[in-house]
């Protein structure tokens, strides 16, 4: 009996907050807290509003290819590592688990001086080469722990029947590991999405991304609005937590 | 065969090149860069000096550095104290709603802790739902005034850290053996007995685990303070940021992050040795 | 094996459809990524100062998209520009002493006027100012106080006189104090009898311990979001720019602004085009929009500032010009003293000891 109680008690702290932004989300009140009656007003005003849409338009695009980037070369240093003996090998690895202890602060700033003496300038490019280099580590880990499950009795036969390495990659590694890919896939996408500190450092007033935007706005205040902005945030995560659980429990 | 070795090679390159020029060389230049000075006019000059380095002894970056630690220690208490039981009771449940429960535990583990420290500051608010809850009740009769308060940063941090500490837990603590635990009760040991010196110590790659994954976090949060704790200066997070765009002071914020990671090492090294014995792994 | 069940080939197929997914993505985006950015214009303004549908419009009248920005304080806009030569940035808002110190470091492109035409509208009282005496980087265009806001349903206004009552030990953990360096280093230097301006590190150094006096006091530094903040009563009493105080007497009627008697904050905000603006042509086009006398009227409406555009201003209705916060007469403005650049070293110090403060807090 207690361990239900314990239970729901945590998940309702758990979900209080959240379920409290995504309900007032609906409130027909501007300010109050007190309910006012159901509305899709401030959804509507957040359609409308055109610089948000932009500003949307561009995380998902910075999203989208800081993933498939961040998985294609996280898949290579995973299949690497896994397959080869090669000088680099314990130094790679050692980057890969450095990169994913260090805060994302330090990686932040790190960046920021690379940028700024190479003389990039702050924009798309510096967040794109950002977001694939946090999101490489976390993919390449989710493809290592799948790796281990790929019987290398399979490899050695292709092998031995002459295929090219970069065959067996081709058809018969990334096949097998595909679950992993796609939840790598998933998972970087997620991460860059809602990534606020190392874009805070890296990003320019060219191309404004969605949770700077959002950061702003929280610091401007509780407004309905972006309770609206924060419940679709949500639900968009929602729906690919779900699929990445699905993608990962596959073939188990 | 030179056109095999040419996939090696070719993504061996790609991965380190990458990888070399924007992770290696900007942890490197920040290395550098916190031996330099700095003045009005540029961001950094070519003047080495050890002085962003000793002015964090002093007085108030040590200040600031206790008070992160405190907060990092307490948020990480809390968060054991909270989670341990929840994990525990997570895995030792039969129940066929416990895929549900999982996927539950870890939808806040993915949203956007940006999203979800403004869904504290709505409920914290002077005329948020606590106080509406509160006062409607007659609790209290004066609005709390929890927001912008090192109560409410706490309570932030331990709000996004908890599925942090739960998680791990729960993957170790299910894949206890029963046959452990039957064997210590056939044995004639209480159930607390068995708790405290069964089941802890095999915890402990778990609660190892999950202290790392919430201790380090809860020191280089910035905006979680900046949200709830109303912009004070209160963690080395807040700090470097500061030292970076504020004061443009590049050196002196290299040397704080510099700090700031040596600060980990210590932990990281423990979790290695205690909880991943013999395993290769990266982390997680 | 688990391959051996699916039809030859589908695996493959899900692989180039990835690939082709990925490639197309990159292609598609690419365009819009290395989009010159012609027909748009990026602006970096004060929070609160031109509200949403006035940058709508302009952009509608002008077929020009804005990427508009907020700060609070001038150290960060300052900040921005300096890590960023090409920032990017084509309209800034430097309060007037900034823009002194700006010139000098060259910085500031020079503002041909007869891009220009609305400035004729522009205050000749404010124009020529000490700190750009032929206005050749800069256009006034706000102006204000800075003063105390208290909420009557806690604490009585009366009994609120000046920047001293800060420090009263029943204000513990209640004050919300601006973000800005040179405004609390002002209020401390007030209330201990010194001038805004002070130069001498001794003094500096004396106000930066008086407000560490204050530490206790205070309940958070504002976020920007100074009228939303009084209006929902997260803070009931502390520091608060003119306009800002305006906006929030609209909203909540137990708000009152007071003009503190060791002397209010006094300071003009002007526009500014930084060195290497790369929408020249637009930037004028933004200025000149803003200028016109019956969008800075909507302007002035919406954020409650005093505009240094005469005919705005002249143009208000009564209730508006009679308003004491956005009008004030002189007798409120006893001892007001403006915020004047004081020199690199200075600067420093202020910002040193501004640092510690934070970091005390």
């Amino acid at each position: 009996m207690t361990r239900k109680l314990y239970l729901s008690l945590l998940y309702i702290f758990l979900y209080l907050p959240i379920l409290v932004v995504v309900c007032f989300s609906f409130n027909n009140a501007s300010h109050s807290l007190l309910w006012h009656g159901f509305t899709w007003h401030w959804y509507g005003e957040l359609f409308n509003d055109s610089d948000l849409a932009i500003v949307a338009s561009h995380s998902l695009m910075i999203a989208t290819l800081a993933a498939s980037t961040a998985t294609l070369i996280g898949t290579l240093a995973a299949v690497s590592l896994a397959s080869y003996q090669f000088r680099l090998k314990k130094s790679l690895n050692q980057l890969l688990f450095s990169l994913i202890i260090i805060p994302d602060l330090v990686l932040g700033i790190s960046l920021l001086l690379i940028f700024r003496l190479l003389e990039i300038p702050s924009g798309f490019w510096t967040l794109l080469i950002a977001h694939v280099t946090f999101c490489i580590p976390f993919a390449a880990v989710t493809i290592i722990g799948r790796m281990n499950l790929i019987n290398k009795n399979l490899i050695e036969a292709a092998r031995d029947l002459g295929a090219l390495d970069f065959t067996i990659f081709y058809r018969i590694i990334v096949p097998l590991l595909w679950p992993a890919i796609v939840a790598s896939w998933l998972l970087s996408f997620t991460l860059s999405l809602d990534d606020v500190v190392i874009s805070y450092f890296v990003s320019g007033p060219n191309f404004e991304i969605l949770p700077l935007a959002i950061f702003s706005m929280v610091k401007l205040g509780v407004k309905p609005e972006v309770n609206a902005l924060c419940s679709i945030m949500l639900l968009v995560t929602l729906v690919i937590v779900i699929f990445a659980q699905r993608a990962l429990s596959k073939k188990q | 065969m030179n056109q095999n070795k040419l996939f090696k090679y070719a993504s061996i390159s790609v991965v380190s090149v990458w990888l070399g020029l924007f992770a290696l060389v900007p942890i490197v230049l920040v290395f550098i860069c916190s031996f330099l000075n700095h003045n009005d006019q540029s961001f950094f000059i070519w003047d080495f000096t050890f002085k962003n380095y000793t002015q964090l002894f002093n007085g108030i970056y040590l200040k600031i550095l206790l008070r992160s630690l405190e907060l990092a220690v307490s948020c990480t208490l809390l968060c054991l104290l909270i989670g341990y039981p929840a994990a525990f009771m997570l895995a030792r449940l039969r129940s066929r709603y416990k895929p549900l429960l999982m996927l539950l535990l870890m939808i806040p583990f993915w949203t956007s802790s940006l999203i979800r420290s403004y869904a504290i500051l709505a409920l914290l608010k002077t005329k948020g739902l606590l106080n509406l809850f509160l006062l409607s009740l007659g609790i209290i009769h004066q609005p709390l005034e929890i927001l912008y308060t090192n109560s409410a940063v706490l309570i932030g941090c331990v709000y996004n850290l908890l599925p942090f500490m739960v998680l791990p837990l729960y993957a170790n603590i299910e894949k206890l053996d029963n046959n452990l635990l039957d064997a210590a009760q056939d044995l004639g040991a209480g159930r607390f007995k068995t708790f405290k010196d069964v089941i802890i110590p095999l915890t402990i790659p778990g609660i190892m685990a999950g202290t790392l994954l919430v201790f380090l976090p809860s020191i280089t949060l910035f905006y979680i303070p900046t949200i709830l704790g109303g912009a004070k200066s209160l963690l080395l997070g807040n700090l470097i940021e500061n030292q970076f765009m504020m004061m443009q002071n590049w050196p002196g914020g290299s040397a704080t992050s510099m700090a700031l990671t040596a600060l980990m090492i210590p932990l990281i090294w423990m979790y290695q040795h205690f909880a991943t014995k013999g395993q290769q792994q990266v982390l997680l | 094996m688990t391959l051996s069940h699916k039809p030859k080939g589908y695996l493959l197929k899900r692989i180039k459809l990835a690939i082709f997914v990925f490639v197309a993505l990159l292609f598609v985006s690419s365009p819009i990524a290395l989009l010159p950015i012609s027909g748009s214009l990026n602006v970096y303004n004060w929070a609160d100062y031109i509200p949403k549908h006035i940058i709508h419009k302009f952009e509608r009248e002008t077929g020009i998209r804005v990427n508009y920005a907020e700060y609070d304080n001038n150290e960060t806009m300052y900040a921005k520009l300096r890590t960023n030569p090409q920032n990017g940035y084509d309209v800034v808002v430097p309060s007037s002493y900034f823009i002194e110190r700006m010139t000098q470091q060259d910085m500031l492109h020079t503002i041909d006027f007869s891009k220009i035409p609305n400035s004729q509208h522009l205050n000749p009282l404010l124009m020529h100012g000490g700190y750009d005496p032929k206005n050749q980087h800069s256009l006034p265009i706000v102006f204000g106080t800075t003063g105390i806001m208290v909420n009557d349903l806690y604490y009585d206004p009366r009994k609120i006189t000046g920047w001293s009552d800060f420090w009263k030990p029943e204000f513990k953990n209640e004050l919300m104090i601006l973000n800005d360096v040179r405004e609390v280093f002002a209020v401390s230097l007030r209330s201990l009898g010194m001038s805004v301006n002070a130069r001498d590190p001794e003094e500096i150094r004396k106000a930066y311990l008086h407000l560490k006096e204050l530490v206790p006091n205070i309940k958070l530094f504002d976020p920007g979001a100074g009228v939303s903040i009084y209006t929902d009563e997260d803070a009931w009493i502390g520091m608060i720019y003119s306009g800002a105080a305006y906006s929030a007497m609209q909203e909540n009627a137990h708000l009152h602004y007071i003009y503190p008697k060791e002397g209010a904050g006094l300071w003009v905000d002007c526009y500014a085009i930084p060195k290497n603006a790369p929408h020249l042509e637009n930037a004028y086009k933004f200025i000149n929009y803003m200028l016109r006398p019956d969008i800075n009227v909507e302007i002035i409406k919406a954020s409650g500032y005093s505009s240094a555009n005469l005919k705005a201003m002249q143009s208000l209705p009564p209730e508006l010009r009679d308003n004491k916060v956005l009008n004030p007469d002189q007798s409120l403005l006893q001892g007001a003293e403006s915020i004047q650049d004081v020199g690199g070293k200075a600067k420093g110090t202020y910002e040193h000891y501004w640092q510690l403060f934070k970091i005390s807090s």
